[in-house]
């Protein structure tokens, strides 16, 4: 009799808590297997959020990548950088002057600092000088003076595993399109203990969140992604660490390549693009260097797309925005009449927006994705 | 002999064969019947000054690209020269948008004269006569527009205008302002006492324009007559029965001949007196959907009280460069568009950018659905039938 008189109101106390505070036994819908997401595009050229809907929230910010994945993006794509303690961020700067509030953190003014990045010294305060914890604490802004203020201050920097978070949270397939950013500066600033490379630790990253497969295998569609790197050398070295499909980016026709001072004219050659073949799915080259301006006037279109599609590179040029600063004249400042040259009449395989709404809009209109039965 | 005596009316036979004028009329003239006609189906595509995002404001080519583009109507102000003829031009003084700066000969015209209250400086168009505005040439308003067409294009006439208008391939309206009516009296003077306001009508009824809005008359040359001064409208409305439009300024600004009030000339009770005269108003954009802080706020009831009245709304202007996109646009003059068309329910827009609206509005609501001839309508019904018929 005693012992039920003990076991009895511990025994209700933990169903009750039972009831309460314990997980339910069914899967949460939010986290429901993935073969039930709505399924990655694949049928026209991809929506690449560049730095996530950067033209209307502060760039590289969870908001602006949730935004960009609200407004359609097929890819969210980011700038992979290191903090001090060797923690992976999304950055695209080296320094955080012109996209944090750090210049009001008085605590960090002697973090002020001159690098040599690629030849040139810039003086600023760099992100390699800063603790994850540290750059926690600033606040990120808009870059652009004439697109939206209002956020300045209030998110901060992102970590490339918050940034793959928001990606497999997303309530249809998004892919993510990270770039192995100023690899040689990186490497030269932070060290990485058990001797692994800045390379090393993305791929570690990606590969503890699943992602694998080659371009549009199973494991590809579930999580897509493209790897993009200016430097061919870090492409080289990971193209055995992981299958991913990767991507060569391409500067302006006066920059040498960061890795291996090579010119523009080298680097889209027919003998490289041969070479670089085996390692990427396509390149990514500035959009003016494929269709070259004159007085902010397109003229002909180089044989770049054509030589690059005759090799089944694809090809996915930056940056289209859609401020009538950056359209050039043909273009009768419509960022519409810009995404259907480049789709229709160039062909390219992709587009890096800072208007993600705005291309989808025009995609929507103007191609609509089939109607699933 | 008489071969010799024929031979000047065997030459007078060839000549007239070879040089006088067909009998047929020109395919390009062809009669107004076979002229796609203008859509009325969707909200009004006004091409403000031409196209205007690309090339000079009020010059031939700016109407002759806006038509090209899909406009459903060329928009322009009616000023006048010193000797009375009626031109296409927006400001009443010509250094914004001409290279009169440059023209040594004319540096004596710059004057002061009070317009609207304000002292203004400058050269104005009812000191030169027509033969000496056409020595100008005009040039891209603002600074971040294409360039490239300055000092090319002459300013034209109202009958240039128009005659622009008749000649297009397809069935394009006119949307001619009675612009500055109080000043152009002022300075302007015709014989036998007649108006700037008698001209313009002159003009439109010599050129066959008239009926009322959506008559077979006005369907064939479809025009709004347009004006911020309400008595110029109502002085012209027995002398042509044309559909009118009232412009409605900024908030802070007093009509330039009654001195009224932006809240007296939107009042309920206004708009009951008005609604006899006009079809519709023209008010600037950011007065129907006030903005703070760059974002556009709650609209104001001014659309539902117009369409209350039977009265048209077509705002102005809309532009596709970032610095006149409110920010909850996201620097996408399509989604503007969209906001206008469909949540506020705008008939008309006024745009600097005739071929943005045009392929919006073709994208997302084509012609051929919006608008079927009978007999496309009656195989529609009858594919709806069908499959029930056999019950």
């Amino acid at each position: 009799m005693g012992g039920v008189k003990y076991c009895l109101p511990l025994l209700l106390l933990s169903l009750l808590i039972a009831e309460c505070a314990s997980r339910p036994l069914y899967t949460l819908p939010s986290l429901a297997k993935s073969g039930t997401k709505k399924p990655l595009q694949t049928s026209r050229p991809f929506n690449v959020a560049h730095r996530g809907a950067n033209g209307e929230f502060p760039e590289e910010t969870a908001p602006s990548y949730m935004r960009a994945i609200e407004e359609g993006a097929d890819f969210i794509e980011s700038d992979i950088l290191s903090t001090k303690d060797g923690v992976l961020i999304c950055h695209h700067d080296v320094n955080l002057d012109d996209t944090t509030d750090v210049a009001d953190h008085k605590e960090f003014a002697d973090r002020k600092r001159t690098y040599e990045v690629q030849g040139m010294n810039m003086t600023g305060f760099f992100t390699v000088d800063f603790t994850l914890e540290e750059l926690k604490t600033l606040g990120a802004k808009q870059r652009y003076p004439f697109r939206d203020q209002q956020y300045n201050g209030k998110f901060q920097i992102i970590t490339l595993d918050e940034y793959i978070a928001i990606a497999l949270d997303a309530t249809r397939v998004a892919g993510i399109y990270p770039e192995i950013k100023n690899p040689v500066f990186i490497n030269q600033q932070v060290k990485w203990a058990d001797g692994k490379k800045f390379e090393d630790k993305i791929v570690a990253t990606l590969k503890k969140y699943g992602y694998k497969g080659s371009y549009m295998s199973k494991d590809w569609l579930k999580q897509p992604i493209f790897i993009q790197s200016f430097a061919a050398t870090s492409l080289v070295y990971i193209s055995n660490m992981t299958d991913s499909p990767k991507v060569f980016l391409i500067d302006d026709v006066t920059i040498l390549t960061e890795d291996t001072n090579k010119t523009y004219a080298e680097i889209t050659s027919d003998k490289y693009l041969d070479y670089i073949k085996p390692y990427v799915v396509g390149i990514g080259p500035w959009k003016d260097t494929i269709v070259p301006v004159d007085n902010n006037r397109l003229t002909t279109p180089t044989d770049l797309v054509a030589r690059a599609h005759s090799r089944n590179l694809q090809v996915h040029p930056y940056t289209y925005r859609n401020e009538n600063q950056f359209l050039h004249s043909g273009f009768h400042q419509d960022a519409y009449l810009e995404y259907d040259y480049w789709i229709n009449k160039i062909g390219v395989d992709g587009l890096f927006t800072d208007f993600t709404g705005s291309l989808h809009n025009f995609q929507e209109l103007t191609s609509p994705l089939p109607k699933l039965q | 002999m008489i071969l010799t005596r024929c031979l000047p009316l065997i030459w007078l036979f060839l000549l007239t064969a070879c040089a006088g004028r067909t009998l047929y009329p020109l395919p390009g003239k062809g009669g107004k019947g076979a002229k796609l006609p203008i859509q009325t189906s969707r909200p009004y595509n006004i091409a403000h000054r031409g196209s205007n995002g690309e090339i000079p404001e009020e010059t031939a080519p700016a109407y002759l690209r806006a038509i090209e583009e899909g406009a459903d109507f060329i928009e322009t102000d009616v000023l006048s020269t010193k000797d009375g003829v009626l031109i296409c031009f927006h400001d009443f003084t010509l250094q914004n948008t001409t290279n009169v700066a440059s023209h040594k000969e004319f540096a004596d015209r710059n004057r002061t004269y009070e317009v609207q209250g304000s002292n203004m400086t400058g050269f104005f168009t009812f000191d030169f006569t027509l033969k000496e505005l056409k020595k100008l040439r005009t040039k891209q308003r603002f600074s971040f527009r294409n360039q490239q067409y300055n000092g090319k294009y002459p300013i034209i006439t109202f009958e240039e205008f128009i005659t622009i208008a008749r000649d297009a391939p397809r069935v394009v309206g006119i949307y001619p302002e009675i612009k500055n009516p109080v000043l152009m009296n002022q300075h302007v003077k015709w014989p036998g006492g007649v108006r700037f306001e008698d001209k313009v009508v002159e003009t439109l009824k010599k050129y066959g324009y008239g009926g009322s809005y959506l008559s077979k008359k006005w369907l064939k040359r479809p025009l709004f007559i347009q004006s911020f001064a309400p008595s110029s409208l109502v002085y012209i409305s027995n002398l042509i029965d044309s559909p009118k439009v009232l412009l409605i300024d900024d908030v802070t600004v007093l009509t330039e001949d009654t001195n009224q009030t932006y809240a007296e000339i939107t009042s309920d009770v206004y708009f009951n007196y008005i609604k006899q005269y006009v079809v519709g108003i023209g008010p600037w954009k950011d007065t129907v959907v006030p903005v703070s802080n760059n974002y556009t706020q709650a609209p104001t009831d001014l659309v539902k009280r117009a369409h209350a009245h039977n009265l048209k709304v077509h705002p102005y202007t809309y532009r596709n460069e970032n610095e006149f996109l409110h920010l909850n646009f996201s620097q996408d003059p399509y989604k503007e568009y969209e906001y206008w068309i469909n949540e506020i329910g705008v008939d008309g827009l006024f745009t600097d950018f005739t071929g943005s609206l045009h392929n919006y509005q073709e994208w997302t609501s084509p012609l051929s659905e919006t608008s079927k001839s009978p007999r496309q309508l009656l195989s529609q019904i009858a594919a709806l039938v069908l499959p029930y018929e056999k019950a």
